[in-house]
């Protein structure tokens, strides 16, 4: 277990010596302090500094240059180590300081604020390998990998090949088993992450030829332990994005691994794919999203550089306000989805395939949006702005493009007919601290996963809202807006029922209708509506910009327009207090999502 | 100029294809751009059985398109897009839904293995699809006299008009409409269009290449720039590509793109 430490007064750390330390585990001096996940998130933005200050080895300045040379920035990826933060990804029980996953994405936001490659790269994809083993793994498994991610290693995800797959998810390893009970190894991977400098991997590979649900198994390889030559390790893979990312194929030929390599049992890769995928299908979002919030301060700073009272022109009015609503409507749906991994963990994967279908894309339409106000800045590569480009380079990684996405299509698209039946219009509304995002929540586990709920609680948290928000229509132009918008949300629920209810069951494995895949897109955006809606309501009274209907408003047409569904004229005001919340959160150095925190500079 | 990055643009008669070029096209670089006249597309639109249903959610907005022509082409192209789509991802044109992000741009709900950009002016159509990024097109009639001493200020970052001013009336003019083309392409591609101010990006007007205003180079090779006459040469088509480096399947089919063991897993969890 991590031994509680004091940790060096922040703003000394933002500053201290580039030189790498020896790898120390959290034990050691820098060690991050013990304390809830708020106290540790703060003491990282300090520990990271200034990103601005040209002086910072962490700032934006060393970043960029390491994604120009193509390297890892090496001063941080030492402090990170330093300060322990692979602990993170090791369950509480195990000595480690993963307690729930909106908790995890909380700590890892002023990472991902500066270099979304790095938090992947040196974070993420090793709890992404690791949460295999945290499902499903036996004592010593769940220890030998405790111990390799406490003491700063990596447990680098090594994927099998899934449909229409790109570069990161081409290509598969087979292991035959042998009597023994143990595998033969062989196949060739050229794109997988951290594969030069991996402790340990976490391999779903193939171990039948055969195309069902049991066609795959999870193997935990420690690449000291396997025979000469058995793995090779095979050059570079320099990539577009994530350009300072360790990229590198692996081959394995003939080479044996024995019994206690198989985590779970045999057969269980794919449905431990699925179990575990939905906490990365909402933490990509939940860190991601923290990415774009730097870009949005960039887009602020351009656009109040030189300007009376820091006002930016009236003409970038609509984007600022409408991005900084669109990352707390990224937050509240990827942040509700973290939080029903802990409160409902049978039907959370509905909610996180959505998570992950919907949020990237719209990440993305957020860049394209703030490129109008960088302007010639969106091609700057100095540190006030370059930022953006590569943001704009990393974020498709991230997010894994159409293959991600299809990836989750396929998990809602076979449930479509069933929620229609059973769910919708049906299932009771959830507890309410689902959307609380401060509120406590049982213990997650990831054992407790399951694939067997098809309850749908986030609909019937819409339609619940909706009712309650029809007789405050008078209250104000802004309520009326959001109880019209809610009801066209619940009105796109309605069609969504009739035409899902009609559609035949998914018996076999295949795509009939392809009118089912934007039926599951159209699904996945309501259920962001409803999320929005739910975390706007768990703020009413307490007096807060998130308890104001504005946010919510705007978040909610955007999502309405996007979806086709008819919405109300955006009420008077409403683009001033969302703007006003904009540069108030600039000016002070707050986050601009629902934890609004205070950042360091 | 990336001639060897995008596909020349294919000529499509009609709803019928044929669409082969497209397939190879896609296959082969990542994008196809297809072009027609309206007039061409027409009848087959106006005697589709089921216009309504292949219109969709734009069915209200066609109907409610007061002016004969206009409503023509906009009926025509919404076909051309449907149909290059469903080419590309072997379905029945009907079952695509054809929706808008938030600055116009059309997107394929539910599909996004491909990226689309529409253009049209005069009696040319064109459509680009993409697997590999974002795609827009621009097209321009290529007799459009584009005056550099009048639109410099509008549209020329100042390396642009270093590169321009010396140059001969004529090929002045030509070369003012093709970045005219070229920035339309970027920015649609984007799906900004205009919000995104010609004068705060640029081109290499040799290179073809994407710079910044003062001339430095933009980006790390990640879009592809082409333009090229169509219709025998009375239009100038632009086309911009954005590679995100995924490096993507080159099987567009809609079919296919369900992973049979998720859907299998799922499926057992079902019963």
């Amino acid at each position: 277990m991590t031994t509680p430490v004091t940790a060096p007064a922040p703003a000394a750390a933002a500053h201290r010596p580039s030189t790498p330390g020896p790898t120390t585990g959290p034990g050691a001096p820098g060690g991050a302090p013990p304390g809830d996940a708020a106290e540790r998130a703060a003491w990282l933005e300090n520990l990271l500094g200034d990103p601005d200050d040209p002086r910072n080895p962490h700032g934006y300045k060393p970043l960029l240059d390491a994604d120009d040379r193509r390297e890892a920035p090496a001063a941080t990826e030492a402090l990170l180590t330093e300060a322990g933060l692979t602990a993170e990804f090791v369950p509480h029980e195990l000595g480690g300081r993963l307690i729930r996953p909106d908790l995890l994405a909380q700590v890892l936001r002023p990472l991902f604020r500066r270099d979304v490659a790095l938090g992947f790269g040196h974070g993420i994809t090793s709890l992404f390998g690791a949460s295999a083993v945290w499902a499903a793994g036996d004592a010593a498994q769940r220890e030998t990998t405790a111990r390799v991610l406490l003491a700063g290693g990596r447990t680098p995800i090594v994927h099998h090949e899934l449909a229409h797959a790109n570069a990161i998810l081409r290509d598969e390893f087979t292991a035959r088993p042998t009597p023994d009970g143990g595998f033969v190894l062989s196949g060739r991977k050229d794109v997988v992450i951290n594969a030069d400098r991996a402790d340990a991997y976490v391999m779903y590979a193939r171990t039948a030829a055969s195309t069902g649900p049991r066609s795959h198994s999870v193997l935990l390889l420690d690449p000291e332990q396997l025979p000469p030559g058995g793995l090779r390790r095979l050059p570079r893979a320099l990539t577009p994005g994530m350009r300072g990312s360790r990229f590198a194929g692996l081959r394995f030929t003939d080479c044996p691994a024995g019994a206690d390599t198989l985590v779970g049992d045999l057969g269980d890769g794919v449905p431990l794919a699925l179990r575990t995928y939905q906490v990365n299908r909402c933490l990509i979002p939940a860190t991601v999203v923290a990415g774009v919030d730097s870009v949005l301060r960039f887009a602020v700073r351009a656009a109040t550089t030189g300007r009376p009272a820091g006002v930016p022109p009236r003409r970038w009015h609509t984007v600022l306000t409408g991005v900084f609503a669109d990352l707390l409507a990224c937050d509240s749906m990827a942040v509700t989805g973290l939080r029903a991994l802990s409160l409902l963990p049978d039907s959370s994967h509905l909610l996180a395939a959505a998570v992950k279908m919907t949020m990237p894309d719209l990440l993305r339409e957020d860049l394209e949006e703030l490129s109008t106000v960088l302007g010639a800045h969106g091609y700057d590569r100095g540190p006030r702005y370059g930022g953006f480009q590569k943001l704009v380079r990393d974020l498709p990684v991230a997010g894994l493009g159409h293959a991600g996405t299809a990836a989750c299509q396929a998990v809602i698209v076979p449930q479509l007919p069933t929620l229609a039946r059973r769910s919708w219009f049906r299932t009771d509304e959830p507890a309410g601290r689902l959307f609380l995002p401060r509120a406590p929540l049982p213990a997650f586990d990831y054992r407790a996963l399951t694939l067997t709920g098809s309850d749908d609680v986030l609909t019937a948290s819409l339609i619940g809202t909706a009712e309650r928000l029809a007789p405050l229509r008078a209250t104000s132009d802004a309520w009326a807006a959001l109880a019209d918008l809610a009801d066209a949300f619940v009105q796109e629920m309605r069609a969504l029922r009739e035409q899902c209810a009609a559609l035949p069951d998914i018996t076999h494995a295949a795509l009939v209708d392809p009118r089912v895949c934007a039926l599951a897109d159209r699904y996945a955006l309501v259920l962001a509506a409803a999320a929005c809606l739910g975390v706007w309501q768990g703020q009413d009274g307490t007096g807060t910009f998130l308890s104001d209907p504005a946010w919510a408003v705007l978040a909610l047409t955007r999502i309405g327009r996007r979806l086709g569904v008819p919405v109300p004229e955006l009420p008077e005001n409403t683009t001033k207090a969302v703007l006003e919340e904009v540069l108030a959160r600039y000016r002070d150095h707050r986050s601009f999502d629902l934890y609004d925190t205070q950042l360091a500079g | 100029m990336d001639e060897q990055r995008i596909s020349t643009p294919i000529h499509v008669p009609r709803p019928a294809g044929p669409w082969q070029g497209v397939h190879e096209n896609l296959t082969r670089l990542g994008n196809a751009v297809v072009h027609t006249t309206w007039g061409e597309w027409l009848p087959a639109a106006l005697t589709a059985p089921r216009l309504r249903r292949l219109l969709g959610r734009d069915w209200t907005r066609y109907r409610r398109i007061p002016d004969p022509t206009v409503r023509y082409r906009f009926v025509a192209a919404r076909l051309l897009m449907k149909h290059t789509a469903a080419a590309a991802l072997r379905v029945d044109p009907e079952t695509l839904d054809l929706a808008y992000r938030l600055g116009g741009r059309p997107y394929l709900r539910g599909f996004d293995q491909i990226d689309l950009s529409l253009t049209h002016t005069g009696d040319l159509m064109a459509v680009g699809l993409s697997r590999h990024g974002r795609i827009g097109v621009d097209a321009e009639p290529a007799d459009r006299r584009m005056r550099f001493d009048l639109l410099q200020a509008q549209m020329c970052t100042p390396t642009e008009a270093a590169e321009l001013a010396p140059l001969p009336e004529h090929e002045q003019t030509a070369q003012t409409l093709r970045l005219w083309t070229l920035k339309e392409a970027y920015t649609k591609a984007l799906g900004q269009g205009m919000r995104l101010g010609f004068t705060e990006f640029g081109f290499g007007l040799r290179s073809g290449r994407l710079l910044a205003p003062d001339g430095s180079p933009a980006t790390r090779g990640e879009w592809a720039f082409a333009t090229h006459p169509a219709l025998g040469g009375r239009y100038l088509l632009s086309v911009a590509c954005h590679d995100a480096g995924l490096d993507p399947a080159a099987d567009t089919s809609a079919g296919t793109m369900l992973d049979p063991g998720f859907l299998a897993a799922m499926a057992d969890h079902q019963h």
